[in-house]
């Protein structure tokens, strides 16, 4: 009958048939996966190329002009004085920023980790400026600290933080570091969590007091987080971008005491139409970054094991 | 913690009333912390009912109340027009991410197929490439592909982040593979096991994905200035609110009427649905 030839088919059949399972499961992979990788290719590495070959052109309005201009954008960005007030505003902004923004988180967290009543909500409260609109919050403290706003009024100063030169730095700075401190304070909640209780408990019996449990265990012992945040928001804070632009109109002044680096290329693109020298900007700050971002797991990486 | 120091302490005589007193001083700490952070919003509300005149007075109940500033800034300002597209591209963004988050998540999650992982990886690195760098080529690119008149080139470049895929292939890999077995025995094809089946089960990730991709591009400020600004009929919530500062640098109630309406739909699901917004930031926090 059949069935001695359909045993002797079946592993065949078994083996071609979970051949061809394999087969339909990876196109229906590759299937899933095309549109995601489109978009990350068009968007995402493509333009990384794009970036480079652009910056080696003379690049206007109008597209590509004709002949290499070599490295003549990038001269024309190392020689700008404009690029070093840039650079030098945003190494002054990130070393002041981001010491306070831990602080205050640090400080915060400590507060919202005691027992107290409505710790969710305080929680909440500080937490909530950190995800709210920043240019939002950014026009908020323009009010609030603008010569005729409330806190001049109040206090009888006539100070014009946004408007100074010599000011407006540190009033972003303070704006800033008040906004972002929510969410340092949620990582040090999670790192204050992450030490285990009996670590307290012995110090308590050898009768140490907050102040010293605080600086001898509690600060030591957050030591990745404090690692954490000196690296994500370091490097967050090289990008400044929304706060200078809304706070000077997008002039990067006055002064040019609100010109961040991106905002210098963003001038560069939408202001002078020289889209050369932005892109040939935007490569030089990228090795900025990667260079501090080495840097920094080097230096801290090797003390975090030692 | 630190409460169990205090705990610890207050058997020892002379130390229930420093602990009393410690207590005091914290609820009054908090408090200052607590008025520091929200006294800037409650005069942004109180002047958003002052009259002009009156919104260089530091009091705290306008006199007289009106609301005319914000009937300006909804039909003079067109605030009413940047809701409207705020609102449409955060939906449209959000369902994009959703469903090709999902799609290549799930791909990378459980289908077999040749350099997998070597793609993933690839995925994973475009989370590096800075917007700095990508600024002025996806400008140039969508200005020579016509897609910048309208919506579509800012809707193509955020159709799906890798974040968002990451985020939903590491939630369908906590899934377990008994309701894809189930689902391949009714005879459900791949698509169907993921539309039909996964894809359910991944709401708390969809719930998450929702809320910290609206507020992305609710509060996205860098790339609608770069690809909307001048064309005032595609003008967000946020671009809106930053020409309205540099047209009218003292409208303080409109402004400040401006400056709550970019604020109220993040705060809405902010306060809803909160415990998303925390892990999120954390899981987010150490993917980076």
């Amino acid at each position: 009958m059949a069935t001695a030839s359909a045993t002797e088919a079946a592993p065949n059949r078994l083996r071609s048939s979970m051949l061809g399972a394999r087969l339909r499961e990876a196109g229906w992979g590759y299937g899933f996966a095309l549109v995601p990788f489109a978009v990350f290719g068009i968007f995402f590495v493509y333009p990384f190329g794009y970036a480079i070959y652009i910056s080696f052109f003379h690049w206007g309005i109008l597209g590509k002009q004709a002949g290499a201009a070599g490295t003549y954008n990038y001269s024309k960005v190392l020689h700008d004085h404009i690029f070093h007030i840039a650079l030098r505003n945003i190494a002054e902004y990130t070393i002041a920023v981001v010491p306070l923004e831990m602080a205050l988180g640090l400080g915060l967290a400590l507060l919202i980790n005691q027992k107290i009543r409505g710790r969710n909500f305080f929680r909440s409260g500080f937490y909530f400026p950190s995800i709210a609109s920043s240019v939002a919050i950014t026009v908020i403290a323009l009010y609030f600290l603008s010569p005729t706003g409330p806190f001049n009024t109040f206090f009888g100063f006539s100070t014009d933080g946004f408007g100074d030169a010599n000011t407006v730095g540190w009033s972003i700075v303070g704006l800033n570091a008040w906004t972002t401190s929510g969410t340092v304070m949620i990582f040090y909640l999670a790192g204050l969590q992450a030490i285990p209780e009996d670590v307290y408990e012995a110090a308590a019996l050898d009768g140490a007091r907050a102040w010293r449990t605080f600086w001898k265990i509690t600060f030591p012992l957050l030591r990745p987080t404090h690692f954490f945040c000196l690296v994500v928001f370091g490097i967050g804070a090289l990008k400044l971008f929304d706060q200078s632009y809304i706070v000077s109109g997008g002039t990067g002044g006055p002064n040019y005491a609100t010109t961040t680096p991106i905002l210098y290329i963003y001038r560069q693109a939408f202001g002078s139409y020289d889209f050369g020298v932005a892109a040939a900007a935007g490569v030089i700050f990228l090795g900025v970054i990667l260079v501090l971002t080495v840097g920094q797991w080097f230096t801290l990486g090797r003390q975090e094991a030692g | 913690m630190l409460q169990t120091v205090a705990a610890a302490e207050s058997p020892i005589p002379g130390r229930g009333r420093s602990a009393i007193a410690r207590k005091v001083l914290l609820y009054v700490l908090v408090t200052v912390v607590a008025l520091v952070f929200f006294i800037p919003f409650v005069y942004t509300i109180s002047t958003s009912f002052k009259t002009i005149p009156d919104s260089v007075n530091v009091t705290l109940i306008p006199h007289p109340w009106t609301t005319a500033a914000w009937h300006d800034i909804w039909k003079n300002y067109d605030f009413k027009l940047y809701f409207r597209n705020s609102f449409f591209l955060c939906a449209v963004i959000v369902a994009c991410n959703i469903f090709l988050g999902g799609l290549g998540g799930y791909a990378f999650a459980r289908l077999r197929f040749p350099g997998r992982d070597l793609l993933f990886l690839l995925v994973l690195a475009t989370i590096m490439v800075p917007d700095q760098l990508r600024l002025i080529p996806i400008y140039v690119m969508l200005v020579n592909w016509h897609l910048v008149a309208n919506f579509s080139g800012y809707i193509f470049m955020n159709l799906v982040t890798a974040t968002n895929l990451f985020f939903m292939r590491q939630y369908f890999l906590t899934i377990p593979k008994d309701f894809e077995e189930a689902a391949k025995l009714d005879g459900a094809g791949h698509f169907k096991t993921f539309w039909r089946v996964m894809l359910p089960l991944a709401l708390p990730a969809i719930g998450a994905l929702t809320i910290l991709q609206f507020q992305g591009t609710w509060n996205d400020f860098f790339w609608p200035l770069i690809l909307f600004q001048g064309r005032t009929n595609l003008y967000t919530v946020q671009l809106g609110l930053a020409n309205l500062r540099f047209e009218y640098t003292t409208l303080w109630p409109q402004i400040a009427a401006g400056s709550i309406i970019a604020i109220v739909p993040i705060l809405v699901i902010f306060l809803a649905l909160q415990r998303f917004f925390v892990s999120g930031a954390v899981s987010a926090g150490v993917k980076g």
